[in-house]
């Protein structure tokens, strides 16, 4: 019979970074996979570690303390993940999104994170083959980048070290409780394995899981397509996105960006990611879709359209390949990173839509400290799937 | 010739040496082998290495040719500027 503190069910990032927490802690864990580590969503995303785009106060304060033990663990685990910190660009289109950039730059400048504004000459001598018509720019110094399926490699082999024992290509069938209604064991394709805590890091296929204990997890996935461009010259070295869109969501629909329709209703944002390979990576976009991870023809064409729009020089890059993830959307853009009261033993850490990646030391600590009952790093009050109880009851 | 200067991938530069080690770190398919090496990634996106990579998978794991699974298939189906791709006029 075989006995683990600890199941951690999904091996993509979150699921690993769970794993190598908690096995650093002495605790005998085991990752359970139904196909390979890092081949769901942590496969199919970009690696992004932003600031940049969060709300002010918790969700800043969450990237930016993720930001810090990934900067420990690039130290601590004996796997390159291609991690850089070289910080990110916002682009400005226009005057309104001058205005909410400025304000919120104020802000988090008060709240003491390293962003300030860049006005039109700057921002063109800083990125000479941006469009002529950009207004101006934020930078965010403290942002980063990494290879998502590396840094999932290194928390699983990390993890390995520790003691936890791995199983890839193994599909959690059912989970077993005894009459008190507490975890016992989880059965599995292959084995059984005997255990009173599981932690679901399944991401998008967290409810799936969350139903065989009766637990509603309200986690959609909302699909995204990006497009690989041939290793070139990188029209910049750092990352960059368009502030319109945020500035869009900021305003509740009362701005407008300059763009088609057709590519505002496919949710097509400008994202350039230079990584370490000398590619570059192109996103934007999102839909929800089920679990259909094909791309389309519109949204790869809306993409590089969006694209060339503030890189003109990019018409003549090759695009070699198109591909598509699916982010865990839940509803109110906040991960569950949390404990079920209904049942005993039974934790969850997904939901992180695209912010997963940058989340994941924070998700594996987190979890860590609530299982051995320490104090966490940050509040975890929000973070509960409680919230949804309460949302529920108002509705 | 020893095995580390046999070059597998000849976009990324992967060697032989390179795609039995992820092999042994876990990949049991041509997917597994390109995110723990990148080979199959670059600008051919796997169209010359994948079969050798198939025949080196199927000797380390000794399984037959059909049990190893091939690589996702994505466009475009060979490489175009983003210019073509997002120009307005199609």
């Amino acid at each position: 019979m075989t006995y683990f503190d600890a199941v951690v069910i999904g091996g993509g990032v979150n699921g690993t970074a769970v794993a190598y927490y908690l096995s650093k802690k002495g605790i005998k864990v085991a990752l359970v996979e139904k196909n390979d580590i890092a081949s769901g969503t942590s496969g199919r995303c970009d690696g992004n570690v932003l600031i940049a785009d969060k709300q002010r106060g918790f969700d800043t304060k969450m990237t930016y303390t993720s930001q810090l033990l990934l900067k420990e663990l690039t130290e601590k685990i004996d796997y390159d993940f291609e991690y850089y910190q070289k910080g990110s660009i916002f682009v400005i289109e226009s005057e309104e999104e001058l205005t909410v950039a400025q304000e919120l730059v104020q802000d988090q400048i008060e709240d003491g994170y390293p962003m300030r504004m860049m006005d039109k000459k700057e921002i063109h001598d800083e990125i000479p083959l941006l469009a002529d018509d950009i207004i101006g720019g934020i930078e965010i110094a403290c942002d980063s980048s990494l290879n998502p399926m590396k840094l999932s490699f290194g928390f699983a082999l990390e993890a390995q070290k520790n003691g936890c024992m791995v199983f890839p290509y193994t599909e959690v069938k059912n989970i077993k409780c005894n009459n008190l209604g507490k975890i016992e064991a989880l059965i599995t394709d292959q084995q059984t394995l005997f255990t009173n805590i599981v932690v679901n890091c399944a991401g998008v296929w967290a409810p799936q899981i969350g139903k065989m204990l009766g637990v509603d997890i309200p986690i959609k996935p909302r699909q995204g397509q990006l497009l690989v461009a041939e290793k070139t010259f990188s029209p910049y070295w750092r990352k960059i996105q368009e502030f319109g869109y945020v500035t869009a969501k900021s305003q509740n629909g009362n701005y407008k960006r300059n763009i088609r329709p057709e590519l505002e209703k496919l949710g097509i944002a400008f994202v350039f990611e230079p990584t370490l390979s000398n590619n570059f990576l192109i996103g934007s976009s999102r839909a929800f879709v089920g679990f259909d991870t094909d791309v389309s023809i519109e949204v790869i064409q809306g993409l590089a359209e969006r694209a060339t729009r503030f890189f003109p020089v990019m018409k003549d890059i090759h695009v070699i390949r198109a591909y598509a993830g699916l982010r865990p959307y839940v509803e109110d853009h906040i991960p569950i990173i949390s404990k079920v009261d209904e049942v005993p033993g039974f934790y969850i850490a997904a939901g992180h839509e695209g912010d997963g990646i940058g989340l994941s030391p924070l998700t594996g600590k987190l979890i860590s400290q609530m299982i051995t009952g320490e104090e966490t790093i940050l509040p975890i009050d929000t973070l509960s799937i409680n919230r949804f109880k309460e949302l529920n009851k108002k509705r | 010739m020893i095995k580390q200067d046999i070059i597998i991938c000849r976009c990324e530069e992967i060697t032989l040496i390179e795609i039995i080690q992820a092999i042994k770190e876990g990949a049991k398919d041509i997917n597994g082998v390109k995110r723990r090496t990148r080979a199959g990634m670059g600008l051919c996106q796997g169209r010359t290495c994948e079969k050798l990579i198939r025949q080196i998978l199927q000797k380390e794991l000794k399984k037959f040719p059909e049990d190893i699974k091939i690589g996702t298939d994505r466009p475009p189906i060979k490489p175009v500027t983003f210019g073509e791709l997002g120009g307005k006029d199609h």
